[in-house]
């Protein structure tokens, strides 16, 4: 170890707040360094020095400047309090001062017209309002749908993957988009862009068009990954039409081993 | 203190009788002149009654003192930068000249010089051994009031003595 790693030690020794352990290392490590020795006998010697020096006392004018500051601290906390109380009391006098029934008349005028016009101006603003953000968000809408049908046609995976995952947002999903997702959920060549798909369109199973879309896609999946995932589909929509279009993938010759038994086993639970 | 906070402002006093001479003595070996410490320990003082509400109970009550005494030093160094240099040099050749006569000539002559030296290091190489040598504050305490690790307090204190006894030896010589 190097001589800088002591100097932890160095100031353990000298204040004595060393472990016997650490006091084991450091004496080890000096009686194989004459360096680190003469320099720790130094500054124990140094710190020996400054023992020595002496503080001084305080001077008995502090304490008594220091109870004079307490006394006036006090005093300033209890004026601040007092000067609340006054406040309280002048507003309390001012009430009884002014003839009563006048002054709750006025209050009662200036409170009726703060709630008149409120109603008279802020409904017809709030009206102007709401139609203005009712369009703004139908635009904002129409936007999303047309940036999620270009995104479908882009080369890359991912930004078709991008695209289909905006779906979700677009709440009221109309015919074309469900078109859109279909193709893409046939045709695309990427498997992970229509395992996506399926998961999108899984969501808008409310719409009849979508669980006919479905059920006829079944046959058109040659990926045994897609052929489980929609199984699984099928069966959280408990679609029994989808019995025949699974049958008929039971005849193909070169389906998958594992895939054969998810779907006949599909087939049973759905029947 | 948390008396205090609470609104038991007398209680002070007694935080006052326990700490004062704890906190001059820090305070004189960072400044080495008697009234200025003195009018500092009374801010301190003051402003742990101002800001009593800050005080929050979950560290010790002297690791606050502390830092509120490092904030009016560190307020006193700003307000008056050009002097501070040569101040505690000064101070502690006085101080070192007003020592008991009947000592031994030599011995008086090294204290002296110990002293100047002292007056010469950095500010916060002062304070670290004014800490931990004067105040016998154990590192563990240090790191608290300094907020830093007591790994990096011994590396200082020692960083600081290393400094001091060359500043000293070159001086003997």
């Amino acid at each position: 170890m190097k001589c800088e790693l002591y100097e932890e030690l160095f100031t353990g020794w000298i204040n004595k707040e060393l472990s016997p352990e650490e006091k084991g290392v450091l004496e080890q490590h000096i009686s194989g360094c004459d360096h680190c020795r003469t320099e720790l006998e130094a500054l124990q010697q140094l710190w020996g020095h400054m023992g020595q020096f002496e503080t001084p006392e305080p001077s008995a004018n502090m304490s008594v400047k220091f109870y004079a500051m307490l006394d006036t601290y006090k005093e300033s906390v209890k004026e601040q309090r007092s000067l609340w109380a006054d406040i309280k009391y002048q507003l309390s006098n001012f009430w009884q001062w002014q003839p009563r029934w006048p002054m709750a008349y006025n209050l009662a005028m200036v409170a009726i017209l703060v709630v008149a016009g409120y109603l008279f101006f802020g409904k017809s603003k709030s009206d102007d309002q709401d139609r203005q953000l009712q369009a703004l968000s139908s635009q904002v809408h129409e936007l999303k749908q047309t940036m999620m049908l270009a995104l479908l046609e882009n080369p890359s995976a991912s930004e078709r993957i991008r695209g289909v995952s905006y779906t979700s947002e677009i709440k009221h999903a109309d015919k074309q988009v469900i078109d859109a997702l279909l193709a893409t959920l046939n045709n695309d060549p990427n498997v992970n862009v229509r395992l996506s798909t399926l998961d999108a369109l899984t969501h808008l199973a409310g719409h009849p068009e979508v669980r006919e879309g479905l059920i006829k896609s079944i046959v058109e999946q040659d990926s045994p990954l897609m052929q489980l995932a929609i199984a699984d589909v099928m069966l959280k929509l408990q679609e029994k039409r989808s019995v025949g279009s699974f049958k008929e993938l039971l005849k193909q010759k070169d389906l998958d081993h594992g895939v054969r038994d998810k779907i006949k086993q599909t087939i049973t639970q759905l029947i | 203190m948390l008396k205090v906070k609470a609104g038991d402002l007398d209680r002070m006093g007694m935080l006052f009788e326990r700490y004062n001479r704890q906190l001059y003595g820090f305070l004189f070996h960072m400044t080495y002149q008697r009234e200025l410490s003195e009018d500092m320990v009374q801010q301190v003082f003051y402003k742990m009654l101002k800001y009593r509400h800050t005080f929050t109970g979950t560290g010790e009550y002297i690791h606050w003192m502390y830092s509120i005494a490092r904030n009016v030093l560190k307020d006193h160094w700003r307000k008056n930068k050009q002097q501070v240099q040569h101040e505690g040099v000064e101070a502690a050749e006085t101080i070192a000249g007003g020592l008991v006569p009947d000592e031994a000539f030599e011995k008086k002559q090294a204290k002296a010089e110990l002293h100047r030296a002292m007056g010469k290091l950095s500010e916060s190489q002062r304070e670290i051994l004014a800490l931990s040598r004067f105040q016998e504050l154990k590192c563990q305490e240090i790191a608290q009031i300094l907020g830093m690790t007591e790994g990096t307090v011994k590396v200082r204190i020692h960083r600081a003595m290393q400094e001091l006894k060359s500043i000293y030896v070159k001086m003997e010589r």
